[in-house]
């Protein structure tokens, strides 16, 4: 033990005599905090203890790094980012820095996507390290905190809470981590800080009571005044907390990489530099320290998790919300460390190229100091007061009189005497709050109090403008180098539209394609990243690109400056758009839980999408296996509306090669077959609906010719159909519309059986569910549409009221929840049977009560349209037709026309206009004739 | 007023009556020594006239100079008036005038008090802005000392009503002349359950009846109005929610009146059923809406909370319905 800080020591056991009646461990925790800094401070790798987003951290650390130019330096940060850091100078700070793996492996799958964030901030220690070791030549930078995949490997096992993630935040739902996490342990602690401390927040507290005396302390007293808090935290850190359980891993972790480190390269560890958050910076795990012979933890091996590695934008607010520190407090950070530079009159280490900020040509390094020894600095923190900070006069005025400016702009009726009256109040509130000088938060406060009424006129409140006056969130932006591939190749294919990918608003893309059809890769482009990228990044305004469709203008909303995390996320799938596009569409189809209209739906988008016929026939097959492997009906409608749209789309004129793709074939005949064979336990089934075994009727009836001609047997179905035994009133009246359909049911017969329904009052109740079932039944045989709007008129006809009355609304709910698509159907059929004027309704006789007119026995009378040719060749040669008859089971003798018949006929069609025209005219039938060849 | 501590080395300790947000204290007593006036805007019932009472008698000892804006509000309630027959007796002077709470506030140098500024017409509401900007008030009906300037340390609390913003605004003359700190409604338990505490235990002293409130009567207290008041906020129209604005002061209201009903007509002892039919009492103020209300939220919250909690629930409810049935 040094006897640096013996002096302090004795003064604090003397204190702790004092207190004599409070805790036991009280002298323990006093002594304990000496000695932490004395232990820190005797490491002979030197440690720079940092506190997050600290503006004083980064001032001394800035100054550290001159006067002592380490050839290395450790920075607690996960050490698989090291190969990214490079990239910071292509951007605009704040970003963050971020693992993410898409894949897991050895973690819940629940947990996938993984996403790890350390966001950087210019005004922050870590900037000025990574800066200084990668400016600096010969200068390593080694990051030893654990890597990403072991921050999830060390979470508890357990499913992590959901949760919302806002809309508009930058960083999604990753995990943060952070150099230099320094806080109360417990909230007791944190309270007793802030309620002391006469401050709202621990933000507030920090700037107050650490932050403004350290940001011109001598660098001796900055890392003993540091050690010390960190320590202080360590020490009434609850026993056995999670916490901190996984920070002393952390250190044993940390240490035993530097160790790995200084062993391999055989540095003097004093030319090292440990960058560290206070609260590692003391720690006394036994694994911690530079010496060779400590013991090593044992570094469990990654899992096969493999990780990618990017940049995403962060912005203050973000970071505010993601590490729960006060809003605006990243803000006024960066103001402070503005003010901090100006006033030290440093030069701040930055990345060659960094955009944004200050630019400042780098000068030299001077000639590294040699170090004074060390001695007691913090006696000297602790007994006085601190200095004078906050704002100075000139600061608080000029803040007065801007914010009344940015007040009077938003609407606020505020004036000059506004302006006195908050910087009266702002003094007046330090001082009540101990403070020689008004901090930001007073001044934030007296300007509430000022110019804030009863209604706030604007949009904006006089807190936001505070913030906006103090700087204002300020959002950062990756640079187009520092994009992984994915989002370069994006803009470089978007660059013919002419629009500024990177500005920060909605930019409108205008693409006429019948103009410039050059436009037309963008414009297939902006469709697979809508597809990709749902939300806001991509936006159609006009236009659509449905199966089979193409639009001759488009019109884009394109928001990819303020979405760009999304853009680089999706760049972490791969490397170009339609690999990506492609690899989602095929892991869509080979989920296990895919059934056949997932496969569908993705064959439909691969064609929409992607020009890749060998993906849509892969995709096209798999649906074959899907279908074949499914034992329920669920999706039957679905799986019908899809390979119709399909269907339809292979015989239009829109698909290049007019024959139906050997997937499709295999589809119609393996799903003709699938539903057969379905068909009767479907009937049964009580859990299968009457729109499933509709559509299953459906594909049977509208596939079929396509089916028998591609070899399947009707057989099949009618077997189906006859094995049927429905139970519910639904499912009867649809396996009557298949009897029907199958010939097996005149018409006349179904209408007896519904006429029978009708007259029993018994089944009176459930009727609406046969007429579901009927209009259901309208999908699979349309002709039923006649039928079915009879049914219905029949029902409202003879029901009695008191049955009528209470059976509308559930007709009308049935007929909404089961058969929404095919109501427009009925009404039009309803259209063609009813008569469309009031007057005409009083003559009007519905078609099935007009009585059956007497059809006069079609005698061998000669249809008088027909043509008296063809009856004179059948006459003369009659033989082709009785064999056809024979063939039919039909036998009888020829009749042959009566010659007068013939006669009449000939004469009838021998007249009229068109014949006494073409007699007068004769030429261009003549000339037709000639052209056709005859 | 926010209690004293240790630290801060006083002779006894000061034990804290105003509850919420450090802040508004702060504000408030800056606002105090600044020469602006100082309007506390809130919902009914968050505690404004007690801050503004508390704040005035710690600052000048004295918090009872206060003007009641009404609709009957004269100028001369802010100003001045005439002791008649004096005048007839003796004619007008010094002794024959009646000064008002507000300018023997100023005559004093300590805090005025404005209680419900919006209720009061504008011409009041302009008087006033005379007083807090020139803060002298002149007498013209006498030759010789007819001006009373305000002493150092006047100044006006005044408290408004955001319910009824609209009904006599104030001018942005007046607003100006004003900062405005605003009350929030107490939606902190921790926080809500220490005032209605503090505040009853006054009532009660103040009663001299010796009664303990049970800790579970408080929690359902607290729940019953914090469920109340998701009610109202999920409310569509003004039919669907409680007409009372179910805030802190109500909670004391409800508390109180069941504990005098249980000292002089109960068993004395506070039972969860006396207290449930204060409850009813007190907020059912139009029939047959609130009625309805309430018993809506009896069946549906209350009787499924006390079949599986039972406790002091199954009383609630017992008393709720009996209240219900008795004023239906």
């Amino acid at each position: 033990m040094s006897q640096t800080f013996a002096a302090l020591r004795g003064q604090l056991l003397d204190a702790a005599e004092a207190f004599a009646e409070g805790p036991a461990v009280l002298p323990e925790i006093l002594e304990g905090l000496v000695s932490d800094v004395d232990h820190a401070l005797a490491e002979p790798l030197e440690i720079f203890p940092v506190c997050h987003h600290s503006p004083a951290s980064a001032l001394a650390m800035g100054r550290r790094l001159r006067q002592k130019q380490p050839k290395v330096i450790y920075l607690e940060l996960c050490e698989d980012l090291e190969p990214i850091l490079t990239e910071l100078r292509n951007c605009r700070l704040p970003v963050a820095v971020q693992a993410f793996a898409s894949q897991v492996q050895g973690f819940p799958a629940a947990w996938s996507p993984l996403n790890v964030i350390a966001p950087i901030t210019e005004a922050s220690a870590e900037y000025q390290a990574i800066a200084y070791a990668l400016e600096t030549p010969g200068v390593e930078l080694v990051l030893v905190d654990r890597s990403a995949d072991h921050v999830f490997q060390w979470q508890p096992q357990e499913e992590p809470e959901e949760k919302e993630a806002p809309e508009e935040d930058l960083h999604g739902a990753a995990v943060g981590v952070e150099i230099g996490d320094l806080r109360p342990r417990f909230a007791e602690l944190e309270q007793y800080l802030i309620h002391h401390g006469k401050v709202r927040h621990w933000s507030e507290w920090w700037d107050q009571f650490v932050e403004q005396p350290l940001a011109d302390a001598d660098y001796d007293t900055y890392r003993q005044v540091m050690a010390l808090i960190g320590s202080l935290f360590r020490r009434l850190t609850p026993e056995g907390s999670p916490n901190l359980v996984s920070d002393e891993n952390r250190e044993r972790y940390m240490w035993t990489r530097i160790r790995a480190h200084l062993a391999e390269s055989g540095l003097d560890r004093s030319e090292c530099l440990y960058v560290c958050g206070a609260f590692h910076a003391v720690s006394r795990v036994e694994e911690a320290g530079s010496a060779p012979d400590t013991p090593d933890l044992e570094i469990t091996p990654r899992t096969g998790t493999q990780w990618l590695y990017g940049l995403i934008p962060s912005s203050h607010s973000a970071i505010e919300a993601q590490f729960g520190l006060a809003p605006g407090s990243v803000s006024i950070a960066a103001a402070t460390w503005e003010k901090g530079l100006k006033r030290s009159k440093l030069t701040p280490f930055r990345l060659e190229g960094q955009k944004g900020g200050r630019r400042k040509a780098a000068k030299p390094l001077p000639l590294p100091t040699p170090d004074a020894p060390v001695t007691d600095k913090l006696t000297e923190y602790l007994a006085t007061p601190g200095a004078a900070a906050g704002l100075d006069n000139d600061e608080l005025r000029g803040w007065c009189v801007d914010i009344v400016r940015l007040a009077r702009r938003n609407g606020y009726l505020s004036s000059t005497a506004d302006a006195i009256a908050i910087y009266q109040t702002s003094v007046l509130l330090a001082n009540l709050r101990g403070r020689q000088r008004p901090t930001p938060y007073d001044f934030q406060d007296a300007a509430i109090t000022c110019i804030e009424k009863d209604v706030v006129p604007g949009r904006r409140d006089v807190q936001h403008l505070c913030e906006i006056l103090l700087g204002g969130d300020k959002v950062g932006q990756v640079g187009y180098e520092a994009l992984p591939p994915l989002a370069k190749d994006v803009h470089d294919r978007l660059e013919p539209l002419g629009i500024d990918l990177q500005k920060r608003t909605i930019s409108r893309a205008l693409i006429d394609l019948s103009a410039q059809p050059g436009l037309a890769p963008c414009s297939r482009l902006l469709w697979r990243l809508q597809y990709l990228l749902p939300g806001h990044a991509v936006r159609t305004v006009m236009g659509s690109r449905r199966l089979g469709e193409k639009s001759v203008q488009e019109s884009w909303d394109l928001d990819l400056g303020r979405q760009q995390r999304t853009l680089i996320e999706l760049g972490y799938e791969g490397v170009t758009v339609e690999q990506v596009l492609e690899q989602r569409l095929r892991r869509a189809v080979r989920d296990p839980k895919a059934t056949a209209a997932d496969a569908l739906a993705a064959v439909e988008d691969s064609l929409r999408l992607l020009e890749s016929p060998r993906l849509t026939d892969d995709l096209g097959l798999r649906a074959v296996e899907l279908l074949a492997g499914e034992r329920t009906v669920d999706d039957a409608p679905q799986v019908l509306h899809l390979i119709r749209r399909l269907i339809a789309y292979f015989e239009s004129p829109a698909h290049p090669d007019d024959q139906l793709p050997a997937w499709c074939q295999q589809f119609v005949t393996a799903g003709y077959a699938h539903y057969c064979t379905l068909l009767p336990t479907t009937f049964a089934d009580e859990e299968t609906g009457v729109r499933q075994v509709a559509a299953m009727l459906g594909f049977l009836f509208s596939m079929e010719s396509l089916a028998l001609s591609l070899g399947c047997e009707r057989t099949q179905l009618e077997l189906a159909v006859q094995q049927s035994a429905p139970q519910t009133p639904a499912k009867s009246a649809l396996f009557w519309a298949a009897r029907h359909q199958l010939g097996g049911l005149p018409l006349a017969e179904l209408r007896h059986k519904c006429d029978e329904l009708l007259a029993n009052p018994l089944v009176v109740p459930s009727f609406p569910q046969y007429v579901s079932g009927f209009v259901h039944a309208m999908e699979p045989v349309p002709r039923l549409a006649p039928f079915v709007v009879e049914t219905l008129s029949k029902a409202f006809a003879r029901l009695p009221d008191p049955v009528l009355l209470p059976w509308l609304p559930n007709l009308i709910t049935t007929l909404k929840q089961d058969a929404a698509e095919l109501v427009p159907v009925l009404t039009r059929e309803a259209g063609r049977t009813f008569p469309g004027q009031l007057p005409a309704l009083d003559a009007w006789t519905a078609p099935w009560n007009r009585p059956a007119r007497k059809v006069a026995p079609r005698s061998a009378a000669l249809d008088r349209n027909g043509d008296p040719r063809a009856r004179m060749l059948l006459d003369a040669h009659p033989a082709a037709a009785l064999g056809v008859a024979e063939l039919l089971g039909v036998a009888g003798e020829w009749q042959a026309a009566p010659a007068e018949d013939l006669d009449l006929a000939s004469a009838a069609s021998g007249s009229g206009p068109a014949m006494a025209l073409l007699a007068t005219y004769p030429e261009s039938a003549k000339a037709a004739a000639g052209l056709i060849g005859g | 007023m926010l209690g004293s501590e240790r630290a801060d080395g006083l002779e006894r300790e000061i034990s804290q009556k105003w509850f919420g947000d450090r802040s508004i204290v702060e504000r408030a007593i800056v606002t105090l020594a600044s020469d602006r006036g100082l309007l506390l805007i809130g919902d009914p019932g968050t505690g404004k006239s007690w801050l503004a009472e508390l704040l005035a008698a710690a600052i000048s000892r004295n918090s009872t100079l206060v003007v009641q804006g009404t609709a009957g509000t004269t100028e001369d309630h802010i100003k001045y008036s005439w002791n008649v027959s004096m005048v007839i007796a003796k004619g007008q002077s010094r002794e024959s005038m009646i000064p008002s709470p507000i300018m023997t506030a100023m005559e004093g140098g300590v805090i005025g008090r404005f209680e419900e500024l919006t209720r009061s017409t504008s011409d009041v509401q302009d008087a006033l802005i005379s007083i807090l900007s020139e803060k002298y008030v002149s007498i013209p009906e006498l030759d010789d000392d007819n001006i009373v300037f305000a002493k150092p340390g006047f100044s006006v609390i005044a408290t408004a009503n955001s319910r009824d913003r609209g009904v006599n605004d104030l001018s942005s003359a007046l607003k100006r002349r004003f900062n405005f700190v605003r009350i929030p409604v107490v939606t902190n338990k921790k926080s809500e359950t220490e005032i209605v505490r503090f505040r009853t235990e006054e009532l009660l002293r103040r009663h001299a009846i010796d009664l303990e409130v049970p800790p579970t009567l408080f929690d359902v207290l607290l729940q019953s109005f914090a469920d109340l008041r998701a009610a109202a906020e999920a409310a569509k129209s003004d039919d669907e929610k409680l007409e009372s604005s179910l805030s802190t002061a109500e909670q004391i209201g409800v508390l109180e009146d069941a504990v005098l009903h249980s000292t002089f007509f109960g068993e004395k002892a506070l039972t969860a059923q006396t207290l449930a039919s204060s409850l009813v009492g007190s907020l059912a103020r139009r029939s047959p809406e609130d009625l309805a209300i309430l018993n809506t939220y009896l069946h549906g919250v209350v009787e499924p909370r006390s079949k599986a909690e039972g406790g002091p629930w199954e009383g609630f409810l017992e008393g709720g319905r009996q209240a219900i049935s008795a004023l239906s």
